[in-house]
């Protein structure tokens, strides 16, 4: 097992030793990233409830745009293959989403069931610049993603008419059979999703339409459910006070860092994120899989889901939890294993007492 | 009155939900003192961080502010609450009577979901102050709140009754609002992104979507009865009444019976 503490190279107990005496001493520490399997997830959740960690995920910002307008306005929402198999119509919001591999799919084929079977796909562009190219009709969002999905809602409502782009793409929505609107949640904000889920529930007085968002490399889409069957409540949620509070502003852990409120974090990475910037600034453990010395003051690797070990990943193509199994089998540890080390590890030492004075 | 005065920085955030003069009125000093307001696994207590003098009044003055210090006065149903300093999130957050004064800036979500009584910010208040927490129905709901500095972005997202008033202001001020009336002399691009109901009355905007439309400018009696109302909270903002008006209806992605009023 490779493991590293302050860049040099080291056993697996030693790294774990010096993980504990971090996590030992911290008033305020953090598990972030959550990129991982569900056992892992479950660990994670686990540990922070012992140890008064809050948890944040690689992905916070699209899931708390998609959790916050779900929780206001509801949603009406469509699967991948849904929309390869049914839609004729499939409005492309901003650009990230052209860069997925579904829009490939949705760009290379014809639906095939229902009563739209064998019909052309009409493929429509809202504020996507340059990525567009593959659209049958595009509209620029100078102003913004939010604004110009305002602007196309208002002509769906008839409060807004005229011979404009606008008219047109709705028009192209209403006339479709199954008509989708696919968007990345990070990109179009809370405001934004809020508003386009409005746009479909109107569409649907008359058509069928449906909302279908993209989401990142990171594991929120299994985050999400695991924290809601374990705490109650959305990711973003601290145990300092034994039980869960959720508060999407305290926990969100850049905005801790910057604050100066941590002093110990995990980043739990078992399938490949982007490294946060703000890991740099405080003491860390990562448990990762593609395991680099520098990447944290120590750092175990862990296999990966899916490639050195099995276990349950979100599923893109299917929008469901799926049981992943190894492709090429390794001896390396599983994440849940380590968090479950450091939690027995850490159950040894003395707990932390709450009547101590503190300032 | 009643005197909490800070002795040093708090360590970490601390919850002052259940500090107010009528539950400290209740508590011996000792009591006080050892009343839980830390967030985190070590916890800290009220007498770890704070001076505390009690007299059993309905007014209690918190001398010496800081910006970790969350819910001040939430929750609020009577008495009076007065920070001489900046506050953390959440200040008088479902605060249901009693006034509230903060000297300093607040964090975000000011004045959340506050059904009741007067909230004064003298300096500056973060984003979504009057706004919606998370999953929350409403933000302002009938509350006063004053901000005599700058808000962020966000000012009165999702407010649904009440009066709320800023100097100026960021992007998306009265977003998604339900109803209540909210007055800014200056704010950002985009307002009343989303309005169901209510009225906007503003000095200056940014950038306004084109889901508003321009109604022509009026002279109503409604505006008379809202300057009467304004000029008791803040007379920089009844004065925007006596300028020439603008009227704008939106916002037309929603049921557009929302208003912005702009003094020209």
């Amino acid at each position: 097992m490779a493991a590293w503490v302050k860049g040099g190279a080291t056993d697996a107990g030693t790294a774990i030793g010096a993980a504990v005496s971090l996590l030992a001493k911290a008033r305020a520490p953090v598990i972030a990233g959550l990129s991982a399997d569900v056992a892992a997830i479950r660990a994670a959740y686990d540990l922070a409830g012992r140890i008064g960690a809050s948890i944040d995920t690689a992905g916070a910002v699209g899931t708390y745009a998609e959790l916050g307008a779900l929780s206001r306005v509801g949603a009406i929402t469509s699967t991948p293959a849904e929309a390869v198999g049914r839609a004729d119509a499939v409005l492309v919001i901003g650009a990230a989403p052209w860069r997925t591999p579904l829009l490939q799919r949705l760009s290379e084929t014809k639906p095939t069931r229902g009563r739209t079977s064998g019909s052309d796909r009409a493929l429509l562009a809202l504020g996507a610049g340059a990525d567009s190219s593959k659209a049958t009709f595009s509209h620029p969002a100078e102003d913004g993603l939010a604004e110009a999905v305002a602007d196309l809602r208002a002509y769906g409502k008839g409060h807004l008419a005229g011979d404009t782009p606008q008219a047109k793409l709705v028009a192209h929505l209403t006339a479709a059979q199954y008509g989708v609107l696919l968007y990345d949640p990070a990109e179009l904000g809370e405001l934004g999703v809020e508003m386009l889920q409005g746009f479909a529930m109107e569409l649907n007085e008359t058509t069928r339409c449906f909302t279908l968002a993209m989401s990142g490399a990171d594991q929120d889409r299994a985050v999400v459910p695991v924290a809601a069957w374990l705490t109650g409540q959305a990711p973003r949620s601290g145990f300092g006070r034994r039980v869960p509070e959720h508060d999407p502003w305290r926990f969100d852990v850049a905005r801790q860092v910057a604050a100066g409120e941590v002093d110990a974090v995990i980043w739990l990475a078992a399938l490949p994120v982007d490294r946060p910037d703000w890991l740099a600034a405080v003491p860390s453990v990562a448990l990762v899989a593609e395991a680099k010395a520098s990447l944290a003051d120590v750092v175990i690797a862990v296999g990966r889901p899916g490639r050195d070990l099995g276990g349950v990943l979100w599923n893109e193509q299917r929008a469901a939890l799926t049981y992943w199994p190894a492709s090429a089998p390794t001896d390396l540890p599983s994440a849940a294993s380590v968090l479950g080390s450091l939690r027995d590890r850490l159950a040894e030492g003395r707990a932390a007492s709450r009547s101590e004075p503190a300032c | 009155m009643s005197t909490l005065t800070l002795r040093a920085a708090p360590p970490e955030r601390l919850d002052f939900l259940n500090i107010n003069p009528l539950a400290l009125s209740r508590l011996s000093q000792a009591e006080a003192e050892r009343l839980a307001v830390g967030t985190t696994r070590t916890g800290v207590r009220l007498g770890d961080c704070f001076s505390v003098a009690l007299d059993g009044s309905d007014t209690l003055t918190i001398e010496g502010g800081h910006e970790r210090l969350d819910r001040v006065g939430a929750a609020l149903s009577e008495g009076a609450i007065r920070v001489a300093g900046d506050v953390g999130q959440r200040l008088g957050a479902g605060m249901a009577g009693g006034s509230l004064t903060v000297t300093g800036h607040a964090g975000p979500y000011a004045g959340a979901g506050a059904t009741g009584g007067l909230i004064t910010i003298d300096g500056d208040a973060g984003d979504h102050a009057g706004g919606a927490v998370y999953a929350a129905k409403a933000g302002l709901d009938g509350a006063t709140l004053i901000i005599r500095g700058t808000a962020g972005a966000h000012l009165g997202d999702r407010m649904r009754r009440g009066i709320l008033l800023a100097g100026r202001a960021g992007a998306y001020a009265g977003s998604r609002m339900i109803a209540g009336t909210l007055a800014a002399l200056a704010v950002g691009d985009q307002p009343g992104y989303g309005m169901r109901r209510g009225t906007l009355l503003l000095g200056s905007h940014g950038r306004l979507s084109p889901t508003f439309v321009e109604t022509g400018t009026h002279d109503l009696v409604f505006l008379k009865l809202l300057s009467k109302s304004l000029a008791g909270l803040s007379a920089e903002h009844a004065a925007l009444l006596n300028r020439p008006l603008r009227r704008y209806s939106g916002d037309l992605a929603t049921i557009a019976k929302g208003e912005i009023w702009v003094a020209s």
